[in-house]
């Protein structure tokens, strides 16, 4: 369990993490999603201890990272996979990383093997292309056997195969009823992955809740019709709201129908013999969705700012 | 201990370690060799060691060092190393209990090589080395390496930086007695880490190749005034590691 409670961050004027107050519970997959620079890596930073809060607390079971006697057999973390001595093999960086909590050196070569890296284990880490640190940095997460794992931008740099196994890991981890945060700037990744979405944007917090409930109150979809008489228009548009539609005109020759399916709306205008151009379902995407959240959270933020000065 | 026994892993696990040690090795063989061959030469085998640990090998330290502590800043490694260890203190004292007694073998095993290559080179107007003389040097010669790779440690972690570190460590240890005795304080140069290592490796009462002076303090005061180099750097260290974020 991670307790982030008014978590703030600000480097002289600016806010990176702004007063966020959320918490990520074990046995299942929360998705921390938000646009590059909203503030994701220095929120697990701060969980770390490797950045100081400004103000408010982070904490793993209850206590700082700080307070943990052997940190790595509690709480496992990929953050920056390319930050290690390139002229180390991953072998010894494990191996100096197990040592450093006092756990026993043949986990080392089990994780090698877990994450596939067992016949580059004595390749220097400077050699490795992205995918394979991010495979590294996903096997020291695990080194500890830690019940709550943090993964920023796990799957960046992998290949199709590599996202896949990403993904599968997560699932298997939640499952044992760890508590597993992931960070992600795609919606998309996180539609796939996530039982739960935190959303940051300007390191608010704009969105928490579990995933059907952010999906069903984000994604909206309509049909949309193109017909070529203003008259038929006016006579669909009129049939559908009594049909309990909700209609729009929003220019000459269509119409944007909500709240009723296309197949009705395409009855009624046959039932009334009008010309169509065009009939077409249109769901807005939740990636949509998530760039309108966070795109509105930039600017009520710039707007707040200003009536506050 | 965990946290000493991860970067005793790190210490031996990079190549620029073996490079710093074998360079070292060549240097100081290599130096005494040809001082000792030399016609010229009138100084005792014991000497020859010291100029060697003052002139060459103690640079070697500094980059070992340096680059075991300041590299990590470069390379993104020291947020490896905060997340494995968190409490920040602990790190330091890790990164100190691997290096000191490292350096203190280093210092010790080369500067009785010097001296074990030297003996025989020498012509006979050279006074010779006594067992004891020899042993007394590379001990000291020991205990300077292995406190000014502390320093290095202190310095690196205050500074953040390879070149930072390597940079101020330089103007301490050479650049320091240039200036201060060009201003006439003679009698500050003594007090100077570099100098006051050179003086625990000749002897009180010795006259100084650096200074000019006899050595004014026994052995164990010059290595108080080294210790207390030493502190000032790791008080500096320990301050910035505690406040910065990593």
């Amino acid at each position: 369990m991670i307790t982030l409670r008014s978590l703030t961050k600000r480097y002289g004027a600016r806010t990176v993490v702004d007063d966020l107050t959320f918490d990520v519970e074990p046995g299942k997959i929360t998705g921390f999603l938000g646009p590059n620079g909203a503030g994701k890596s220095t929120t697990m930073r701060m969980v770390l201890g490797l950045d100081q809060p400004t103000s408010g607390q982070a904490l793993v079971g209850g206590r700082r990272y700080a307070e943990l006697r052997h940190p790595l057999r509690e709480v496992g973390a990929l953050l920056d996979a390319k930050a290690l001595h390139p002229g180390r093999t991953a072998e010894k960086n494990l191996l100096a990383m197990a040592r450093s909590n006092d756990i026993p050196d043949r986990r080392v070569g089990e994780l090698l093997e877990k994450v596939g890296l067992t016949e580059a284990a004595r390749k220097r880490t400077g050699a490795f292309s992205l995918g394979m640190s991010q495979r590294l940095g996903i096997a020291g997460a695990l080194l500890g056997d830690p019940k709550v794992l943090m993964f920023d931008e796990p799957v960046n740099g992998l290949d199709p195969d590599g996202v896949l196994w990403v993904r599968g890991l997560l699932r298997s981890l939640a499952a044992e009823g760890r508590t597993v945060l992931v960070s992600s700037h795609l919606m998309s990744e996180m539609q796939l992955t996530a039982d739960r979405l935190v959303v940051i944007g300007k390191g608010r917090l704009l969105a928490d809740a579990p995933i059907e409930e952010f999906i069903a109150s984000n994604s909206v979809s309509a049909v949309h019709v193109r017909l070529p008489d203003a008259g038929d228009r006016r006579a669909l548009a009129e049939r559908l709201r009594r049909d309990g539609a909700e209609v729009d005109l929003p220019s000459d020759g269509e119409l944007v129908v909500r709240d009723i399916p296309v197949e009705r709306v395409g009855d009624a205008a046959h039932a009334l013999g009008v010309r169509l151009h065009g009939l077409s379902p249109r769901t807005a995407s939740l990636e949509q969705a998530y760039l309108e959240l966070t795109a509105s959270a930039v600017e009520y933020g710039v707007s707040e700012r200003t009536v506050g000065v | 201990m965990a946290a000493t026994h991860a970067e005793w892993t790190k210490l031996w696990s990079v190549r620029s370690t073996w490079w710093c040690l074998g360079s070292a090795a060549v240097l100081m063989v290599g130096q005494a060799v040809a001082t000792a061959f030399s016609e010229s030469t009138e100084i005792p085998a014991s000497r020859i060691a010291v100029d060697g640990v003052f002139y060459l090998v103690q640079f070697v330290v500094l980059a070992l060092a340096a680059l075991f502590v300041a590299g990590e800043y470069g390379t993104g490694g020291i947020r490896s190393t905060l997340q494995w260890v968190p409490v920040r203190r602990r790190v330091l004292a890790a990164k100190c209990a691997v290096l000191a007694p490292t350096l203190f073998v280093v210092g010790v095993v080369l500067a009785a090589l010097a001296i074990a290559v030297s003996v025989p080179l020498l012509n006979e107007r050279v006074p010779g080395t006594p067992v004891g003389e020899a042993v007394r040097t590379a001990l000291a010669a020991g205990a300077y390496c292995a406190l000014l790779g502390v320093l290095t440690v202190g310095v690196s972690v205050a500074l953040r930086s390879v070149a930072g570190a390597l940079t101020v460590t330089f103007l301490l240890l050479l650049v320091a007695p240039l200036l201060l005795g060009g201003m006439g304080l003679v009698a500050v140069l003594d007090y100077l880490p570099g100098i006051a290592g050179v003086n625990v490796m000749i002897g009180e009462g010795e006259l100084s190749p650096l200074s000019g002076n006899p050595v004014p303090y026994n052995e164990f005061a010059g290595l108080g005034v080294l210790a207390a180099w030493v502190a000032a750097a790791l008080v500096a260290g320990d301050a910035v590691l505690r406040r910065r974020d990593a």
